[in-house]
């Protein structure tokens, strides 16, 4: 899971549940999102990287394209 | 032996048999949309936690399970949906109705599947209602927080809001969420229906006030098209007079065209007439030339061709006597010089008998004379031989002579000519007085004095001759005859000067013309 890119689907943010669509296992699946950097916040639309993963289905997620 | 065979085949036959039942029994497959979840004994999850499970999870595979030692059942993965309806308070404290729909399924991976599985295996079909009296708590909350505005028009916040309050609840479940639908909002006070309404009244307004503008557009453009169509009539109807005029003008024209082609006919008719006469002119114009001139040239001709004829006839016949004069006179001159010829052989012959009889009649004189001749010679000899020394020495006197004559010559020319004059003197006197030949009267003024003049200036005619010949003596020759070239030299003299002069004359005329023209 670390390390796959995936794209955001519902915003990330501080407060925020974001949603990032991420190719895994054959498909493409649905996780829960948080940011990485505290406070940041990261656009629908957005490619970010899986920093780290907690099962089962939430992950903290930086940008992967500045 | 065949029974043995059979025996043997059906005892393999029913082993294999046994064999597939007991491998049916013991193997299990599990569906792509499915997980078998296979408990019991020695059954170790491959977890990569160091926790055991307790039970395993199969997907997309199949499996060896014991019968009575272990236990496998299967939990279905896809999507379900389940029907929402919520009574609740918007915002603004708005009472709403919403239904709406969520469809969400049990998660792909393993730790959502164990979540799922110790809570839902033997009540999945009850999962629906769990789910509902989760997501109509949860709508709940969400829409007293937002208005009714923002559940109509912000789908991406209730989706959001959604997803952070049933987040935490949905991962302890072990379920996702695909879809979260709004389907419907009863609203009980007309505040949805109101909300709409200015805006319907203004596109009510818009409309009436469009369809004003086009109405008024569309009488406008039916009074210009009903203009259009009277001027159109009135054009037609003009159009219609001038060509009714022009119709009415061709008929009378076709009425008028039985006279008009019955003259035209009658002015065919004249005129075929007159190129009739005009062709019999011609007629009688070439049987007049037929009759009356090519036989009259006819007869020209014939009496030119006799007349050239005759003069030919007559022409040969004057050259036939020409002819034959000339063969007569020839065949006369053949006759007189074979006669010549006879009398010459006879001469011939007559004078050789004469010379026979000479020579024997000289050969004895010359015996005598031989004699003599030797006596006579001796003495010629003698004398001969004194001539030619006086001869010799004659002509080297001469040569001598001639010798210094050249080099006097080309000395000193003007003695030599001086001295050939001297000798020429009386011939030159002689061309001198010539010229006195031809004077029948002379009338001399001074006596004896005015003759020695004139013979004095004849003498100078002759000096002037001498003047000339000196001349020519320096240019090239020693003088062959210097006498008579003084007559002839003043002449050429004046002939150069008299052709080169007009020579200039034209050269200048056209430049004097060219200047002329220049100054006009």
């Amino acid at each position: 899971m670390i390390g796959k890119q995936g794209r955001v689907t519902g915003k990330i943010g501080p407060g925020l549940v974001g949603e990032v669509l991420v190719s895994v296992r054959g498909g493409v699946e649905a996780f829960y999102a948080h940011p990485t950097v505290p406070d940041e916040e990261i656009a629908t639309g957005s490619i970010v990287v899986v920093v780290e993963f907690f099962p089962p289905r939430t992950v903290y997620v930086a940008r992967a394209l500045s | 032996m065949p029974t043995e065979y059979l025996v043997i085949g059906g005892v393999v036959l029913v082993a294999l048999l046994i064999l597939i039942m007991l491998f049916k029994a013991f193997w299990r497959v599990a569906e792509p949309n499915e997980a078998l979840i296979v408990s019991g004994l020695g059954a170790r999850g491959k977890s990569d936690t160091a926790d055991s499970l307790g039970f395993k999870i199969i997907t997309g595979k199949g499996t060896a399970v014991l019968p009575g030692f272990q236990n496998a059942r299967r939990l279905r993965l896809d999507s379900r949906a389940a029907n929402l309806q919520v009574s609740c308070v918007t915002q603004q404290g708005i009472p709403v109705v919403v239904r709406g729909v969520v469809i969400y399924k049990v998660g792909d991976d393993l730790h959502s599947i164990a979540n799922a599985a110790r809570r839902f295996l033997d009540q999945q079909d009850s999962m629906n209602g769990a789910i509902h009296e989760l997501f109509t708590g949860h709508l709940r909350s969400i829409i007293g927080n937002l208005t009714v505005e923002d559940l109509i028009l912000n789908r991406e916040r209730l989706t959001g809001e959604t997803r952070a309050s049933a987040a935490d609840e949905m991962i302890k479940l072990g379920l996702i969420v695909d879809s979260l639908q709004i389907q419907e909002i009863d609203d009980e006070t007309g505040y949805i229906t109101n909300l709409g309404k200015p805006h319907a009244a203004r596109i009510a307004a818009a409309a009436r006030i469009a369809e004003a503008q086009r109405d008024q557009e569309a009488t406008e453009a039916e009074q210009v098209a009903a203009a259009n169509k009277a001027a159109a009539w009135r054009d037609s109807q003009i159009k219609q007079a001038a060509y009714q005029a022009e119709i009415d003008e061709a008929m009378a024209r076709s009425r008028q065209a039985g006279p008009l082609s019955e003259a035209s006919a009658r002015q065919e008719v004249v005129v075929q007439e007159t190129r009739a006469a005009e062709l019999e002119a011609s007629l009688a114009e070439q049987r007049l030339q037929a009759q009356v001139r090519k036989p009259a040239d006819a007869k020209a001709y014939e009496t030119v061709k006799l007349s050239q004829a005759e003069r030919d006839a007559r022409i040969a016949q004057a050259e036939a006597e020409a002819r034959e004069t000339e063969l007569r006179a020839a065949a006369q001159a053949s006759q007189v010089k074979q006669a010549a010829a006879a009398e010459a052989e006879s001469v011939r012959l007559r004078g050789e008998a004469a010379a026979a009889a000479t020579r024997a009649t000289g050969l004895g004189e010359a015996e005598a004379a031989k004699a003599r001749g030797l006596a006579a010679a001796e003495a010629a000899r003698a004398q001969g031989l004194a001539e030619a020394e006086a001869a010799k020495a004659k002509g080297l006197a001469e040569a001598e002579a001639i010798r210094a004559r050249s080099e006097a010559l080309a000395e000193n020319q003007e003695a030599v000519i001086a001295q050939q004059l001297a000798e020429n003197w009386p011939q030159i006197v002689e061309a001198g007085s010539r010229a006195f030949g031809n004077v029948d009267h002379m009338v001399v003024l001074n006596g004896a004095q005015g003759v020695e003049e004139m013979l004095a200036k004849a003498l100078t005619l002759g000096g002037t001759g001498l003047g000339l010949v000196r001349s020519l003596l320096n240019g090239a020759t020693p003088a062959p005859a210097p006498a008579p070239m003084s007559s002839a030299a003043p002449v050429p003299a004046p002939t150069p000067v008299s052709s080169a002069d007009p020579v200039p004359a034209p050269a200048s005329a056209p430049g004097g013309s060219g200047g002329r023209e220049r100054s006009r």
